[in-house]
């Protein structure tokens, strides 16, 4: 392995930017980092090249730990998006640069600094100033001089973030030849999927500081594990479907699926993807030879170059719920998105507001279920407190997130305040809906799980503690409850009571499950009631040993506590 | 076609321009020269060259030349302190560096005066290691180095703070260590910048009275410096004579400048406007 990265993890003001990455590149290989801004890609990258420091972690290049070195000695060539040349220097200075430094013969700095030049292309420009070349040859420049000293591994940092896509085009097969032609280890961090998909040997999509899915270009698109992944790469159809004991259903039809054989829980409730062009359009249901979903209206049809993209909408599908696209608002309808090659569209021109025979040709079933919210609100400071937390947990965990407003007098208002929450929680997450109720809220609760599962219900602590109300909104369906007391900052260490036995273990599950979205550290906590023995204690210790063992596999990390009362009444923690 | 501009009034503000700087530089200038060809060649040759004012030349243009070269070494520091580091009171100090400018002159010589005369604070320390600071050319170096510092720090600080960060880690990455990086990178994109520092400190010297006054001594052969000897003169109303010395120093001051001037526009081209001037590129 060229390049092995262990465990990285970067924190600002306690809250990890990058949480546990771990990644492997292999000799010769290209691996691109993708993500969102924000996603934590580049700090990875600087982080190989020693430009910013490691918490914890270990950074291993050819086999040697370089985690303790200064930037000098590992040995990387660094490209940076905004080209960071030495603009007093010449092309051919910026590129000898290295060569100078560590004091090579003239000779054959001269041999190098034409053999890069002819190779990216730059023959003649040696005595130009960076300020006289054009943003793409500026790269260029770049590109020559991170490679001028042989380095082992190199790193590319957005590289063509600030330039067209004329030179974007041109620039990626530059880079991809070269590094072909080197056989160099290669990292390269973008945002852009399509520049990702041309040039990776494998991809790993990142998102708020962790490495969500690493693989081939054409595995992830085509079977993604998590929610993120199935809508950040390409559109998606993302839908909840449930497991039967052959695949998954949608709605009506059944999808027999390889990769759900033996998966837990029939009538479990799973998300299915399938993408536009699995979607299969026809003027009547005979013609169509695939799974029907049924008949469906165009909405809206556009050009775009080489296909054609159809937006349709579909009557609602007993037992399903769309996640993306998301459904319209205040409708019941299922959007979905669909492509047709020049030809099909010819042969079969359709127009909005026309009707069509829509049918899947292949769906796929997510592995790892996201997590889903139902978040409460009547209005209230406390109401406020239980969105604002409420909506950035579910930011974190990429949630599926359901509002629902209760307790005010008009309906016009519950829609503005839920209009508002709604924008203040953002994008980034998988889908959010909207529910007003008339009810109570324990009654409300009841009825919206009724429809679907939540893993978490938020709400907000009342100003006086109703003990009856909580353990009413409890019993009303298989949630868990979180109670908001005030608005506080998202925690960087979480502290998880349990007691001994056996219904704990759901709730450390559960537990991490949460946790690890949110990036923090978990200190299990169990409190021995009195007159507990030196036996019990150490019955304790291995119950919580065997819990923190849990989180570290599920990806969190823990520390135990045992607390309570010894003897001679003393009190406190071991 | 020339585009037009946004706002209005080229004409207008022109005009004021050339009118002002004719009303506050040139006339003054003028009458400078005019009163001087009050003198024959060989009445000015004796009055500027007499071996005082040949002494006053040598302080005031050796002074300005250390306290320049000073400030651009130590001004360079406090910029470079002061804009990369975040430390309690950095704003504090930030302000400091403008005191010289709003100090009167005169403030600042008594001050240093009484700080660096045998039984002053710092004085008393320089003393009895032979250092003589005030009422010596020492004292005069001194008036100057803390007269010019604001002018090298403040135009090298937006230089500084508009270079990249990552152009350093470019650097580090391909090799090089902090020496190489200051040297080969750091320093070559602020020479202009220095430069323009440099100049208008030792301008800024050169035109300096009020504290050196106090701190020299004016010791005719030793610690007087060419503005005083005119003073000296116009107080014993020889008008022409003073006019003299100060074309003088008016032609050595200019050709001075237009040298520097020279070299900066050099210096800048080459490295591509990354000057006071701002971005390039």
């Amino acid at each position: 392995m060229s390049i092995v990265v262990e465990q990285l993890v970067k924190s600002y003001d306690g809250h990890p930017v990058v949480n546990q990455v771990s990644l492997r590149v292999a000799e010769g290989e290209l691996f691109v980092l993708l993500g969102p801004s924000g996603s934590g890609k580049s700090t990875v990258l600087r982080m190989i090249a020693g430009l910013t420091d490691i918490d914890s972690g270990r950074v291993l290049l050819h086999g040697r730990d370089v985690t303790g070195l200064p930037p000098q000695k590992r040995r990387v060539g660094f490209v940076f998006q905004h080209y960071a040349l030495f603009r007093h220097m010449t092309v051919a200075g910026n590129i000898e640069f290295p060569l100078r430094i560590r004091k090579v013969p003239e000779a054959d700095i001269r041999h190098r600094r034409d053999e890069l030049l002819d190779l990216v292309g730059l023959v003649g420009f040696q005595g130009r100033y960076p300020q006289q070349l054009s943003g793409g040859q500026r790269q260029r420049v770049a590109l020559a001089r991170a490679l001028a000293h042989q380095p082992d591994v190199l790193l590319l940092d957005e590289p063509f973030g600030a330039l067209d896509a004329k030179i974007r085009g041109d620039l990626r097969r530059t880079v991809r030849d070269i590094q072909r032609e080197l056989r160099i280890a290669t990292i390269f961090v973008t945002h852009d999927q399509e520049e990702a998909f041309e040039l990776a040997d494998r991809l790993g999509v990142m998102n708020f500081g962790r490495l969500l899915e690493v693989g081939p270009p054409d595995e992830l698109y085509l079977r993604p594990e998590t929610e993120f992944v199935a809508t950040f790469l390409g559109t998606a159809n993302l839908m909840v479907g449930e497991v039967t004991p052959s695949g998954v259903r949608l709605g009506p039809v059944e999808f027999p699926l390889g990769n759900m054989k033996g998966a837990a829980g029939e009538g479990r409730r799973v998300q299915v993807l399938f993408r536009p062009e699995d979607v299969a359009v026809k003027d009547s249901q005979e013609a169509l030879s695939w799974p029907l979903l049924g008949k469906a209206v165009v909405e809206e049809s556009s050009f775009v170059g080489s296909y054609e993209r159809l937006r349709l909408r579909l009557p609602p599908l007993l037992g399903t719920r769309p996640i993306a696209p998301p459904a319209p608002f205040g409708g019941d309808s299922i959007r979905i998105e669909a492509s047709r090659s020049q030809h099909q569209s010819r042969r079969y021109p359709l127009h909005p507001g026309e009707a069509a025979w829509v049918g899947v040709r292949r769906v796929h079933a997510l592995i790892h279920p996201g997590l889903s919210m139902l978040i409460l609100t009547d209005g209230t400071p406390e109401a406020q407190a239980a969105l604002d937390f409420g909506g950035q947990v579910a930011v974190r965990a990429h949630a599926r997130v359901t509002l629902l407003a209760h307790g005010f007098g008009d309906d016009s208002a519950a829609r503005q305040h839920l209009q508002e929450a709604k924008e203040a929680i953002g994008s980034g997450l998988a889908s959010i809906v909207t529910r007003i109720a008339r009810e109570g809220a324990p009654e409300a609760v009841a009825e919206e799980a009724s429809r679907e599962h939540f893993d978490l219900l938020v709400k907000g602590l009342p100003a006086r503690g109703r003990p009856e109300l909580l353990d009413r909104l409890l019993q009303t369906g298989q949630h868990n409850l979180l109670l908001v007391p005030k608005p506080r900052p998202v925690p960087a260490r979480v502290l998880v009571c349990v007691s001994v036995g056996e219904p704990a273990k759901e709730d450390v599950l559960f537990a991490a499950r949460l946790v690890r979205h949110l990036g923090a550290e978990a200190t299990i906590l169990t409190v021995l009631p009195e007159g507990r023995d030196a036996q019990d204690l150490e019955h304790a210790r291995r119950f919580l040993t065997a819990c923190m063992r849990t989180m570290w596999l599920l990806g969190v990390n823990a520390k135990t506590l045992v607390g309570g009362c010894g003897w001679r009444g003393w009190c406190g923690t071991w | 076609m020339k585009e037009r501009g946004v706002l209005p009034g080229f004409g207008l503000t022109l005009g004021f321009t050339l009118f002002y700087l004719t009303l506050i530089v040139l006339i003054p200038l003028a009458a400078t020269f005019y009163k001087t060809s009050a003198l024959t060649w060989s009445e000015f040759w004796s009055a500027t060259t007499a071996p005082r004012v040949m002494a006053s030349y040598r302080l005031s243009f050796g002074a300005s030349l250390v306290a320049a070269l000073t400030n651009v070494v130590f001004g360079l520091l406090v910029a470079w302190v002061l804009i990369r580091y975040d430390f309690p009171g950095r704003r504090f100090v930030d302000m400091l560096v403008d005191l010289p400018f709003a100090l009167p002159t005169a403030v600042a010589g008594i001050t240093l005066t009484s700080l660096y005369s045998g039984n002053g604070w710092i004085g008393r320390f320089l003393e009895p290691l032979g250092i003589k600071a005030a009422f010596s050319p020492l004292g005069v170096v001194i008036a100057l180095t803390f007269i010019g510092l604001p002018f090298v720090v403040r135009t090298v600080q937006p230089v500084l703070l508009e270079m990249d960060p990552e152009v350093e880690q470019a650097a580090a990455s391909l090799g090089a260590g902090r020496w190489s990086i200051v040297t080969r990178i750091i320093l070559p994109g602020i020479v202009p910048a220095l430069l323009t520092g440099f100049t208008l400190a030792f301008a800024r010297g050169l035109g300096e009275y009020g504290s050196i006054v106090f701190i020299s001594g004016n010791m005719p052969m030793r610690t007087e410096i060419t503005p005083l000897l005119i003073v000296t003169k116009l107080e014993q109303y020889d008008y022409a004579g003073a006019t003299a010395i100060a074309v003088v120093m008016l032609v050595i001051s200019f050709a001075l400048l237009l040298a520097i001037n020279l070299l900066q526009h050099w210096s800048r081209r080459r490295i591509g406007g990354a000057g006071i001037d701002g971005a390039g590129a």
